[in-house]
């Protein structure tokens, strides 16, 4: 199953759940914001969606890699708006059967995410100006 | 003629400083003719950026025919995550 959601508020987690006996690992990333971007300081990041396009395209990337890797389950949540230091952006949750494939799914989800959902961040800098950020990593 | 509705984002939206453009063009323009358009625009700002396109929501090949009501995006590097 894969659920996808945009959230503007801050993330709450997808619960852990000892039910899960088919699931031999349980694999949680969090994505969460540094306080520097190329170098320079910042206060927070903002960031923006394709309103639309982006839920879209994260749902079929959710779906093809659950169809790409033997995993049962898919959950993803990515904040938008302003995101403070440290706090959570991204957070993805996956359950297999075995880690490895877990461990290749998540790997390859987020990396994917990045080449083509639809979302930016811009850098707030301490002085109050906000620019496109130039991360793409 | 055809109306386009061109949504700008991130760098996009930084060089044009504008949300959404309300365009017209004859028939038969293409999604690369905008672009060039687009870039013409930014006077220079958008250069060195790679830009994706986006038609009504969709990725699309360049050159791909534009239609009167269409909705345009040009996607500068996507930075999710």
């Amino acid at each position: 199953m894969v659920i996808v959601k945009i959230v503007n508020g801050p993330i709450e987690p997808f619960p852990s759940n000892d039910d899960r006996n088919q699931d031999g690992a349980e694999l949680t990333f969090n994505g969460r914001v540094r306080d520097t971007e190329h170098g320079k300081k910042i206060v927070a990041l903002e960031y923006e969606h394709y309103e639309g396009m982006a839920e879209a395209e994260l749902t079929t990337l959710a779906e093809k890699t659950c169809k790409k890797y033997p995993i049962n389950d898919l959950f993803c949540k990515h904040r938008m708006g302003k995101v403070e230091i440290g706090e959570t952006s991204l957070h993805v949750s996956i359950w297999s059967k075995h880690r490895k494939e877990a461990i290749g799914a998540m790997d390859c989800f987020i990396f994917e995410l990045k080449k083509r959902v639809p979302i930016w961040k811009w850098a707030i800098l301490a002085d109050g100006t906000k620019v496109p950020s130039e991360c793409t990593h | 003629m055809i109306k386009i509705k061109v949504k700008c984002f991130s760098q996009v939206r930084y060089a044009l400083g504008i949300d959404n453009l309300n365009l017209e063009f004859e028939s038969g323009t293409n999604t690369s003719q905008l672009e060039k358009f687009i870039r013409g625009k930014a006077n220079g700002k958008l250069d060195g950026i790679s830009l994706r396109i986006a038609l009504n929501q969709k990725y699309v090949p360049d050159e791909t025919e534009l239609q009167d009501g269409d909705e345009v995006a040009f996607i500068p590097p996507v930075q999710g995550g």
